[in-house]
């Protein structure tokens, strides 16, 4: 039954946030993507797929950033500050069905969002004459993890912080959770035994977004290893699940004042 | 229907500020069936009192007992509760229905009998021809009325309300009284807070009295009356333009129409009504001075 309740915490979030015309933003960031696609392919020789591709995935990941990270900032602060939230726990619904439901309603919202761009994507690489191979779909697949990812962290930090700090901390997170590899391989890190040290309990601690990130890899290659792609899921599953369970705690004993 | 146990509530915002008590050992009882008004000044603790109820924020001591009646687990409760926060502010680009839609699903009303209930109670709250506008579109009142209509959409056993009549305009005040009145005929339990004193007086049975964290009454309404009655008497006399009284009395106003109101202490009410009846005054009526509940509420509050 508290299935159920999620399920429709998560139908009225996706229509709400549905109506405030984020399909628009979700439409000019296509737009833009097009004008940019074709204006970059027209600069470019030989490889006007690629470009098509490069700058369709990475519009595509800035705009999934971009959703969790301005809508995330409001899913719970928002409705604990508006008093909304009294009027759905004051109901028979368990307050991590409530959580679980915003997630969901926020993530559908992010999949119509990734099915529309990389709907364009890939058919702007397709019509320039590119192929549509499995690392571009696992690409796709792992923005929509990243997305779920940051919207966890933001979800989390804006139980404890105000929304400024929660956009600038999440920011943070995420920026160093996707350079924190290539500083720890530094020349400058490896000299210095203390920073490595600190870098390695942040990157046990905080999510290395870096896992995630298959951009890099999918303009050269047409595949990876199915370890390496089984492994960053995993870590993806794994952590998201962790900090859902995280942001549960916190707000079952969080006083809503 | 609930017993508000010896709840004692402490806020403690920073290491820098002292703590604040906002409930100090509070203890009160809803009972079943009643109609309670739940009163206080600004800051006195009701909203605090009601979050508590609705286990929005953890009391620092004490607990709240439910009847058994509501169910055993939280979910069982909750089922048995409507609960109405006050200045609700809903989801603005929901439609009114979507929102009451929204609001039943989660009280596990099917979607037949959310229309049903719709189809009763919109057009008693004069809100049915707003339904498929968005709730940002909407009034404060007409919030108020949908969220109200949402509040008792799954026939609750217990209705919370709080500050349910504040903002709205004379008419709105009546017509969700009414509303209030009516489901109460139903068997309900109703408890609401309110600042607007005679509301809470025409309609309630029970009333509680805060007082900066403190439980000042609870009890009847009459009760808290009788009890404050004075000791002096109210004359309501024609036609006393020429007479005049040699029984001593506290206070004369003069009415329009040649009327007079005298008022006289308990002990020189007969001798004053004997005067009347030689003087052939027009006797109009005599009642003892009662105040209302709002003088007692004023009183209680500014006492220390």
């Amino acid at each position: 039954m508290n299935t159920n309740k999620s399920l429709v915490v998560a139908l009225y979030t996706f229509k709400e946030i549905l109506k405030s015309k984020i399909l628009l933003n979700v439409f000019f960031v296509g737009l833009g993507l097009m004008i940019v696609t074709y204006v970059a392919t027209e600069f470019t020789y030989g490889v006007p797929e690629r470009v098509a591709v490069d700058f369709g995935l990475g519009m595509l990941s800035l705009s999934s950033i971009a959703i969790s990270l301005f809508l995330g900032v409001g899913l719970l602060s928002k409705e604990i500050e508006s008093r909304t939230v009294y009027m759905i726990i004051s109901r028979p619904i368990h307050r991590y069905s409530f959580i679980i439901g915003k997630i969901l309603g926020l993530m559908g919202i992010q999949l119509v969002n990734l099915v529309v761009l990389s709907g364009m994507i890939l058919s702007a690489s397709y019509l320039l004459g590119g192929e549509v191979n499995s690392l571009l779909i696992w690409t796709v697949g792992f923005i929509f993890l990243e997305s779920l990812l940051l919207l966890l962290v933001v979800s989390f930090v804006s139980l404890l912080a105000n929304n400024v700090l929660t956009v600038l901390f999440s920011l943070v997170i995420l920026l160093l959770g996707h350079s924190i590899k290539e500083t720890q391989n530094s020349l400058f890190v490896q000299k210095n035994p203390l920073l490595n040290g600190l870098l390695e309990i942040y990157h046990f601690v905080l999510p290395a977004f870096y896992k995630l990130n298959l951009k890099d890899f999918v303009i050269y290659e047409k595949s990876l290893p199915l370890s390496y792609l089984g492994n960053s899921l995993i870590y993806g599953v794994v952590y998201s699940t962790a900090l859902l369970f995280l942001i549960i705690a916190v707000f079952n004993r969080k006083n809503l004042d | 229907m609930i017993h508000f146990n010896k709840v004692t509530k402490v806020f403690k915002t920073d290491i820098f500020t002292p703590p604040f008590c906002a409930l100090d050992g509070v203890d009160f009882t809803v009972p079943e069936g009643s109609m309670v008004g739940f009163l206080g000044a600004n800051g006195a603790g009701k909203t605090t009192s009601l979050k508590i109820i609705m286990d929005f924020i953890r009391p620092s001591s004490g607990n709240v007992i439910f009847d058994k009646s509501l169910g055993s687990s939280k979910l069982e409760i909750f089922k048995n509760i409507g609960f109405l926060p006050e200045r609700p502010y809903f989801y603005p680009n929901l439609t009114g229905e979507e929102f009451i839609h929204f609001m039943g699903k989660l009280s596990e009303v099917p979607s037949s009998q959310i229309k049903h209930e719709i189809s009763v109670w919109a057009p008693k709250f004069k809100i049915d021809y707003a339904l498929k506008r968005e709730l940002k579109t909407y009034s404060k009142g007409m919030l108020q009325r949908v969220g109200f209509l949402a509040t008792i959409l799954h026939h609750p056993k217990l209705v919370i309300l709080d500050e349910p009549i504040s903002g709205l305009d004379p008419i709105g005040r009546k017509e969700l009284k009414d509303v209030i009145v009516e489901i109460q005929r139903e068997g309900k339990t109703i408890f609401f807070s309110s600042h607007i004193v005679p509301d809470v007086e025409e309609i309630c049975d029970r009333v509680i009295f805060l007082k900066e964290g403190k439980l000042i009454y609870d009890g009847p309404v009459n009760t808290l009356l009788s009890t404050n009655i004075g000791q002096d008497f109210l004359f309501v006399l024609g036609d006393t333009e020429l007479k005049d009284f040699s029984t001593p009395f506290k206070q004369k106003v003069k009415l329009p129409d040649n009327f007079s109101k005298y008022v006289v202490a308990a002990q020189d009410k007969d001798k004053f009504l004997n005067e009347a009846i030689q003087k052939n005054a027009n006797i109009i009526s005599i009642d003892s001075v009662r105040p209302s509940l709002e003088e007692i509420f004023y009183h209680t509050q500014v006492s220390k």
